[in-house]
């Protein structure tokens, strides 16, 4: 007993100590970095739903880095504005094809990147082979370019001719992709911090606490209105709508009605339409009757206003408004209950499996609530006559029903999926999703092949009609899809900053569309 | 002592084995990343490619020998996500994750024991029950409910404190609340119920009747003997806390382990991944011998025994 006593008393505080002191240290060094609280008024302050894995330009299509990098602190030769479609000059001038491959570009002169050096020619011949030739992985190169090759000559220093393998009339909208750096960048490796020519440049990327981007005094165009930006990143939308509504934040990125933006909401079409891809190899849905019979049995305007809170707008076409190709004529297949019973009635008598169990495979969070919309779909269907059952997924999961090849241990299913055209030209929709071998595709047909193809020739007034024409026969003839609604996208802004998001906000958020409120 | 350490850090060898062979072979079966990383309109070389550049076109086995090779030589390998070491971004992550934890369970044993120790001087008492309906209260309220209600109510609302970031100490107030609320709760009860028996065993009797003071009584004699069992409670909740405060660090923006775990889950960031077990079954594997110390000091039969 006595010993016990003796000892312990002189032990226990000794490690109450040093855990006190161990703790106190800890939050000594608390002082997790991070920039001051910024002076609001002349800093915008924007927070992202995720912190971007890099700034490389050459990954610009991935969201997450799109997002700041793009047109913010680099700048393609071309620009597409998102409201009109129309490609636009940005560091090339003006362009001309000068045979069916080659087109041949006047940069912009005067113009200096953020460490001074002059932007030429070499530049942009250098970004270009960087981002479509070299064996670093460019996101861009697989999203924009695919197989296509590209050549490049500098003929000036203000002239590029860039020649493609193969014709190709939209070259000057894929080269809007290709963000432009200094020659003297990493040609073997990717940057995490680039250098570029944009009106911003980055001051500060505190990792994982935030990221400061500062006004370029030298920049050749109009200066921005905010001398800088801060972006922050909270993982939960509610909190990025909180950050709004208690004054932390400026702007708050991909919302969910749910989260409770209130009077600081501002909605927009954000360019993405939903669908349920249909497998059409597998009984009962190689019926076109079974197909044609989900379209009607799905109602897309009670989907739109109980399920995305009145959010969104039925579709018929997976290109919305706005991309070549799209198909003003095509409308959303009426809700038709009785039309849908009586197809799949019809399909049975002849023999169709309709009572096969057909599985919905679904992915979380893919938009705002996700799962309910597949539970209203699930329960039309099985009104209409069908057994359908849903899976559902994580993102990676998910990818593998949704790309090439397909899992072999499925029976028919319908792929809950989402599809956004942020190039603006059916030809970044129709191989990949409804060609026969594309990698979206579970199903396509000769025909609508060749029409693919012809579109994708084509250029101008052609252009649009054929690629029209082919979701017209997509449509009608082939019914490879459900589609849902053209869905709509929501930020919360504060009352201290103008700013106007378009079909593009998603993947490239422009500074300089931002200016404080008077 | 030293005997102690060596016998535990042998029979903590095995359990880590499980846990590297377990996450690299897990992970693996989780999906392709390439589809992940690459545009869905990827052409196949390009996925070809990009399993080439990352190693994932060698047999799995011969994988696994490359990260044990590496591994030797502290390199963890690199994120596929930001191409910076998976290393990096595990101790950049960790101190925060560490003080969050460290400052919640500093709060929640003293707490607990203060609060505990009182509710148990008189069972029954209106203290007593107060306490006790706190801290079931406490120990069931969700998370994620609190901390969103937290934000709505002490942010947007009255403004007093940030909705979260890392910057300044009022933004700590709202993660560290919300992470002391469940092991408050529980650590309370265990306190209190441990704290009961021990008032009313003899040595007590024998302590106020030698005419030791009522603090002294309480928080000398009577606590030190309750505490076993409410240092082992606490031991696993800090455990839990390393593994990840994730909910608290999704919600406020802290950018510690929890957090970086699961993303590299989700973004089948293979190399964060295990480094960050790794790391972190390691900091677990410190704490547990840690707490056998404290257990010690505490109690002679467990040093008598520890030191044999």
């Amino acid at each position: 007993m006595f010993p016990l006593r003796q000892a312990t008393p002189s032990r226990v505080p000794r490690a109450a100590v040093l855990l006190a002191t161990g703790a106190v240290a800890l939050t000594g060094a608390c002082s997790v970095g991070g920039g001051s609280a910024s002076d609001a008024g002349d800093t915008v302050r924007i927070v992202l739903p995720e912190e971007p894995p890099t700034l490389e330009p050459c990954d610009a299509s991935l969201t997450a880095t799109g997002r700041v990098t793009r047109s913010n602190i680099t700048e393609p030769l071309t620009e597409r504005e998102p409201a009109t479609g129309e490609v636009q000059p940005k560091l090339a001038t003006e362009w001309k094809q000068t045979s069916p491959t080659s087109w041949t570009f006047t940069l912009r002169d005067g113009v200096k990147f953020h460490d001074g050096s002059a932007f030429t020619a070499e530049d942009a011949a250098f970004s270009i082979d960087r981002t479509v030739s070299s064996d670093i992985g460019c996101n861009v190169d697989g999203y924009v370019f695919g197989d296509s090759e590209l050549t490049t000559k500098v003929v000036d220093d203000t002239t590029l001719e860039v020649t493609s393998a193969e014709p190709d009339p939209i070259l000057p909208l894929r080269l809007s992709f290709v963000e432009i750096v200094p020659a003297e960048t990493d040609a073997e490796g990717k940057v995490r911090e680039p250098v570029g020519t944009g009106p911003y440049r980055i001051e500060q990327w505190n990792q994982g606490v935030s990221l400061t981007l500062a006004r370029y005094d030298g920049y050749w165009g109009t200066a921005p209105a905010y001398a800088s930006a801060r972006y922050v990143w909270r993982g939960e939308g509610s909190i990025r709508a909180a950050m709004v509504n208690s004054g932390e934040a400026d702007i708050a990125v991909g919302l969910a009605p749910a989260d409770g933006a209130g009077d600081a909401a501002v909605e927009y079409p954000n360019n993405e339409t939903s669908y349920l891809r249909i497998d059409a190899t597998k009984a009962p849905l190689d019926d076109i009757r079974v197909r044609r019979a989900i379209n009607y049995a799905l109602d897309k305007e009670g989907l739109v206003a109980s399920v995305f809170a009145g959010l969104g707008e039925p579709a018929g076409q997976v290109v919305p408004d706005g991309v070549t190709g799209h198909n003003p004529d095509i409308e959303p297949w009426p809700y038709d209950m009785a039309k849908a019973k009586s197809l799949i009635k019809e399909a049975k008598a002849d023999g169709v499996p309709v009572d096969r169990p057909i599985t919905i495979i679904g992915r979380n969070g893919i938009y705002p609530k996700a799962a309910e919309a597949m539970e209203v779909a699930q329960n039309s269907l099985l009104e209409a006559g069908l057994r359908v059952e849903i899976k559902m997924l994580d993102v990676n999961a998910w990818l593998e029903y949704l790309l090439r090849p397909f899992p072999a241990d499925i029976g028919p299913t319908l792929l809950q999926a989402q599809h956004g055209n942020q190039a603006g030209d059916a030809a970044f929709t129709m191989g990949q999703i409804y060609g026969s071998e594309g990698a979206q595709s579970s199903y396509g047909t000769p025909e609508l092949d060749t029409l693919i193809e012809q579109a994708e020739q084509a250029s101008g007034p052609e252009r649009q009609e054929k690629f029209a024409r082919a979701l017209a026969h997509q449509n009608d003839e082939v019914v490879r899809d459900a589609v849902l609604a053209h869905m709509t996208g929501i930020i919360a802004l504060s009352p201290n900053v103008e700013y106007e998001p378009n079909s593009a906000t998603n993947d490239e958020m422009r500074l300089a569309e931002m200016r404080p409120v008077n | 002592m030293l005997t102690f350490l060596r016998r535990r850090i042998i029979s903590s060898a095995l359990p880590l084995l499980v846990v590297i062979l377990g996450v690299f072979f897990l992970a693996r079966l989780t999906g392709d990343p390439a589809n992940l990383y690459l545009p869905l309109s990827a052409t196949p070389e390009m996925r070809a490619e990009f399993a080439a550049r990352n190693g994932f076109d060698q047999p799995v086995l011969v994988q696994f020998g490359d990260y044990l090779a590496q591994l030797v030589h502290l390199d963890f390998g690199e994120s596929l996500r930001t191409a910076q070491p998976a290393a990096e971004a595990v101790l950049r992550a960790f101190p925060a994750t560490l003080q969050l934890a460290g400052v919640t369970m500093l709060l929640a044993v003293v707490g607990a024991a203060v609060v505990g120790s009182l509710a148990a001087y008189r069972p029954n008492s209106a203290a007593d029950r107060g306490a006790s309906f706190l801290s079931a209260t406490a120990a069931s309220i969700p998370d994620f409910w609190f901390a969103i209600m937290g934000v709505l109510l002490f942010s947007v609302t009255l403004g007093w404190l940030p909705t979260s970031g890392t910057v300044g100490a009022a933004a700590w107030v709202l993660p560290v609340a919300t992470l002391l609320i469940r092991p408050f709760g529980v650590l309370v009860q265990v306190v209190r119920g441990a704290m009961v028996s021990a008032l009313s065993a003899p040595y007590v009797k024998v302590a106020r009747s030698k005419g030791a003071g009522e603090a002294r009584v309480v928080f000398g004699h009577a606590l030190r003997n309750a505490g076993a069992p409410a240092l082992t409670v606490a031991g696993d909740l800090a455990v839990g806390m390393l593994n990840g405060a994730v909910v608290v660090e999704t919600i406020f923006g802290w950018p510690g382990i929890g957090k970086l775990m699961i993303d590299s889950i989700l973004q089948r960031d293979f190399a964060v991944l295990q480094a960050a077990v790794l790391i972190t079954a390691l900091t677990i594997f410190a704490l547990n011998i840690l707490i056998d110390i404290c257990y010690a000091l505490l109690d002679a039969r467990v040093r008598q025994g520890v030191m044999a």
